[in-house]
Parts: structure tokens; sequence; C-alpha cells
């Protein structure tokens, strides 16, 4: 059954990709749709929890720290997704927590991933010592677990939502630095470098114009991997209850009031258990097509 | 070998090293140093007195001496074993780890163990019945265990105790060496739950890496030979299937720590996971330093044997 409609597809994607090269915006879209169905699902999941995000204040019915209702009501009627343990409206809590997810998850990816590129860049261009140290500098941010880091970070800087979106871009900042350094070391030794050096280029111009912006596919891949990535570490800082303060609407956090009253209101955590998944699950799926769609080797691939 | 032995282990050191200070002096950004939380946490006297505490405090910990040379102090006291006082539980935080650090080596070893033995054979049998019910049902296994956060698979889990068998967290842990049995059923929901977070990926590696050895020329000519199947696809096959899977293995040993802090957490497990927990939220700085100074000792030593066992399996690597 499933083969059958896995053959019906790629005979469909094969029709759509000859007879559909110049094609618009809804051509686009069939092509992609065919070619990477799961893609496709992903890029749905994800639209929807951008527009979640952007239109918060006009989807949800209620603010997210509004407290006037009362606790524990089960979903149904005028709150779907029932009310918490302080009488909250569930759902604009959920609605909400998209908007703080996504902008946890963008910023702190923007920024880290920036910054180690910087960095990566940089120490790749001059070499040396500078270079040396800056490689066991990572090697140290690398010898502390991801989590661990993070709560040892939450520690030092106290809680609040700008510190979980430091904090996590210092997690990303080493694995960035490592793969655009390893990417620009190549790219220093290409013959247009040389060419630009020839030119009587001086230094800074060259890592800017030139080596800077041949980096960029790295840059855009690390940026879409890792936006799944901070977000469920996000998320799994607020369960533990070292994240975003409590009165924020984190789905992590929700979680953790959740667990506190189990079993008088499950849902609780469903709801919010629900909508982590459903973004990594989205996300995942998005990031894995765009991959598969850039990386020829992986076309087909045995997955 | 021994060169590269030798080289593994001249990186080890200063990523250590490297990894403490930083967090030592992490531990030192906080706004108003610990000798201030301590005193004004404490305190109802007038601000002079307190004050003259601080001050106190401070020479008696010796926060006034240049950030350098209390790390240097830290490191020497800390390679003797003596991590320092805890602010909030009176007694050493070495004592602290004692306790708590065998009940977290043993769920990650049950973890890893019950994640291992699961996770590879399915694996195999995903990949040698390639796009049967039984590949589907591994795929689908391990790819809603690579969607769903480790925190909510935990919660789920400990809901689905609750509610259908009435269970309910421990009140006091049992060691292993006290009451196997008590102990074991304690530890049994966090070790499947994670286990089956951390099985996921290993499954699916296992299976590509299946699919593509079970291609190779020698296998062919070892079903040419006459082998039994099950000779090909377990010697020949697996055993060369397996190289990638370990170091993944080291490299899932990070988010195997973190996700031990979650499941302690969420089956009141008293480890060092929640240890940790308690000690940030507190601001227990010296169990802080300690734990995580702990962590990352056991995650550089798991990257090191990983990278002896990959290095004695595979020749290229070590003198290459």
């Amino acid at each position: 059954m499933a083969d059958q409609t896995g053959v019906a597809m790629g005979a469909a994607s094969v029709k759509v990709a000859e007879g559909d090269r110049g094609r618009g915006i809804v051509g686009s879209l069939s092509w992609f749709a065919a070619r990477q169905p799961l893609g496709f699902v992903g890029a749905i999941l994800v639209l929807a929890l951008v527009v979640t995000a952007i239109f918060a204040p006009a989807l949800a019915p209620y603010g997210p720290k509004d407290a006037a209702f009362a606790a524990y009501v089960p979903p149904g009627g005028e709150f779907p997704m029932g009310t918490d343990h302080l009488g909250r409206d569930m759902l604009s809590r959920i609605v909400w927590g998209a908007r703080l997810s996504l902008y946890v998850g963008l910023t702190s990816v923007l920024f880290g991933v920036t910054v180690g590129a910087l960095w990566g860049v940089v120490t790749a261009y001059f070499g040396g010592a500078a270079d040396t140290v800056s490689q066991r500098i990572v090697d140290s941010l690398m010898a502390l677990p991801p989590i661990i880091l993070a709560l040892a970070l939450m520690a030092g800087l106290g809680q609040s939502v700008t510190n979980v979106i430091v904090a996590l871009a210092v997690l990303l900042v080493p694995t960035a630095a490592r793969t655009i350094r390893s990417v620009a070391l190549s790219i220093k030794e290409m013959p247009y470098v040389e060419a630009a050096r020839g030119a009587g280029a001086t230094e800074w111009r060259i890592i800017f114009r030139h080596v800077l912006p041949n980096t960029m596919a790295t840059y855009i891949v690390l940026v879409t991997v890792n936006i799944a990535y901070a977000i469920v570490v996000e998320a799994a800082l607020s369960f533990l209850g070292l994240g975003a303060p409590p009165d924020e609407p984190s789905w992590g956090g929700m979680l953790t009031a959740g667990t506190q009253a189990l079993e008088t209101a499950p849902w609780m955590i469903f709801f919010p258990g629900l909508a982590i998944s459903l973004t990594v699950f989205g996300l995942n799926l998005l990031g894995d097509a765009i991959r598969d769609l850039t990386d020829p080797q992986l076309r087909g691939g045995l997955g | 070998m021994r060169k590269y032995i030798l080289h593994r282990l001249l990186l080890f050191v200063p990523s250590l090293l490297g990894a403490s200070l930083l967090i030592f002096v992490l531990m030192r950004l906080v706004p108003g140093d610990i000798a201030e939380i301590i005193v004004y946490q404490a305190g109802s006297e007038s601000s002079t007195v307190q004050q003259k505490q601080v001050q106190e405090i401070r020479t008696e910990l010796g926060l006034d001496r240049p950030v350098l040379v209390q790390y240097a102090a830290w490191l020497g006291n800390a390679l003797r074993g003596d991590f320092g006082q805890s602010y909030v539980q009176s007694r050493p935080v070495t004592e602290i780890i004692r306790e708590r650090f065998p009940r977290s080596l043993e769920l990650a070893l049950l973890t890893l163990v019950v994640a291992v033995v699961w996770a590879v054979p399915l694996g195999v049998i995903s990949a040698v019945r390639q796009n049967t019910w039984a590949d589907y049902l591994v795929r689908v296994v391990s790819i809603s265990g690579l969607s769903l956060p480790i925190f909510f698979t935990g919660v789920l889990i400990l809901w689905a105790l609750v509610r259908f068998f009435h269970w309910l967290p421990p009140l006091e842990f049992v060691a292993f060496f006290d009451d196997p049995v008590e102990n074991l059923k304690q530890m049994v929901w966090p070790t499947l739950a994670q286990a089956y977070y951390i099985s996921a990926p290993i499954m699916r590696l296992t299976r590509s890496q299946m699919l593509e050895v079970v291609r190779h020329d020698y296998v062919r000519t070892a079903r040419a030979k006459g082998l039994a199947e099950r000779a090909v696809v377990y010697r020949h096959a697996l055993s060369n299937s397996l190289l990638p899977v370990i170091t993944f293995v080291g490299w899932w040993g990070g988010r195997l720590l973190g996700g031990i802090v979650i499941m302690e957490i969420i089956f009141s497990v008293p480890g060092m996971g929640t240890a940790l927990v308690q000690a940030v939220s507190n601001r227990d700085y010296p169990t802080v330093q300690a734990i995580v100074f702990v962590m990352a000792l056991i995650f550089l030593m798991l990257n090191l044997l990983v990278d002896m066992v990959y290095g004695w399996l595979d020749p290229r690597i070590r003198y290459a």
C-alpha cells in the first residue's frame, strides 16, 4: 500500500518536474509538494507556527498572563484548551508561546551563529597562534554537555528571557565557529582570494568581501538546522524551571506546571507538549527537505 | 597507536582546564557576589552590620583575591578531591557528589545498555527487511522518538503511570546494593523513557549503515561462497556497520548527560542532575561548579574512550 503511493508520488514528481520548469508560485509549490511531500508537510507546520506567532494578539482570545478565570476548567466551550492552575486560558498561552518560542529560537540562533561565523572566518584567515588558542577555547566550550552548559550559564546570568537567548547563543557559537572555520580554510586557498591579494586588497577587505560571503551556504544551513534545537533547549530550560520566568508563556514552563496537576488537569501537559512536538517535527522535516534539495548527493538517499 | 593516544590525551587536559576556568569565571559574573547573596538572604540586621558581614565572608572565602588566584586555589583543592563547602547544605560538596554520582551513573549505564540492546537489532531487521511492514514500523518508532522532546515523553510516561497504575514517585531512594529489586523498580521508567529517545538515532544509523554495507563486494563474496544468511548479516555486514554507530554513541554522551538531568527531575531520582538543578536555583555556586566539572570530566573521558575504540577498530585513523 505504502509502496504504491511511493511509486505514484515518484511518477507525479517526474511529470511535474518535466512539464513545469518555468512555473509560477503555485507551480513551484506543487513541484515542492510532489518532490518532497514530507518537506511540504513541514513547511505547512512551520508556516502555521510563524502565522500564529505574528498574529498572536489577534488570535489569542485573552492575554497570556490574564488570570481572571476559574482554575482547572477542562477543555471545551469558552476555553477550547481549558485553563491552568492559575485560571489562565491555555489556548491564549499556547498561542503566545508560539511567539516566545520563535522569538527565542530565531534571535539566539542568528546571534550565536553569526558570532561563531565571524570568529571562525577571522581565525581561519589569520591562522597561527590566534587560531590555535581559539581552537582550544572552542574545545573547552564543547567539553561541556549542552544542557549542562546552558544550566551553568543561567546560574551565572540569572533568570530572564534575554538571558535564555544569550545562553542559547553561547551554546551555538563553538559549533558554528568550528564548522565555518573549516569552510573558510579551504576558501582562503582559492585562486580568487589570491587574485584579490595580488590586486592589493587589505586583509580585512579580503575577509569581508571574499571569504565571508562564500561561507553563506554553510551559514544558512547552520541557522535552519539549529532553530529547532534552540527551541527545544529553551523549552527544556524552562521545563527545569531555570529558563524563562514562570509567568512567561513558555511551552516548557507550561509543561512543568502540568506535572504538578497530572491527574486533575492532564490537558495542561498535552497541549504544550503537542505544540513543542509539532514545531520540532515541522522544522526538522523542512530542514531535511531543504538539505536534500541543496545537496545532490543526498537526493533519493537511503534515509 | 601510542602516538595517537598521546595526542588525544594532550588535547584532553587543556579542554578540561579551559572548561573549568570558564565555569569558574561565569560563577563570578553574578551581579552582587556570593558574600552579598549569603548575607542579604539571611539578614534582617542593619545595613552597616551587613556591610561588615559581607567583608568578613569575602575574606573568609578568599573572594577579595584576584580571580586567577582564586581559580588556582580552587583547582588545587579540586585535584585533591576537595570542592569546598556547599552554601546551602552545610556539608562538603565532595560528599554530595559521592552520594549522588553512583545513582546517575546507574541510570546512564542502564539507559545505554537498553538503548543499544534494542536499537541495533531493530536497525538490522529494518535494513534486512527493507520496505516491509517491519521496516516501516521501526522507522515510524524512530522518527517519533526523534521528534518528541525527551521531557514530553518523560511527562507522558509519568502521566500514564499515575493515571492507570496509581504510581507515586518514590519518597526515598533505594540503592542497588541495598535492595536490587526495589532499586530497579525505581529506575525502570526513567531508563525506558530515555532509552526510547536515545535509541531512535542509533536505529536510523544502524539501518542506513547496514543498507550501505550490504551492497559491498565482500558481502556478495560471502554470499557467493555459500555462507548462511545469518553469518553474512552478523559477521560480515553488521561488524562493519557498527563503526560509525560507536562514534555516535560517544557523541550522544552529551545528550545522555543532559537527558539524565531531565529524567531525574521528572521521576524524582536524587542524582547529580537533581542536585545540579537545585544548586542552580539556590545559587549554591560551589556545588554547581563541582557538578559541572565532574560532568565535563565524564563527557571528555567518554569522547576519549570513543576515539580510542575507533582508532583501535579502524587502523586507517590511527596512522593518519
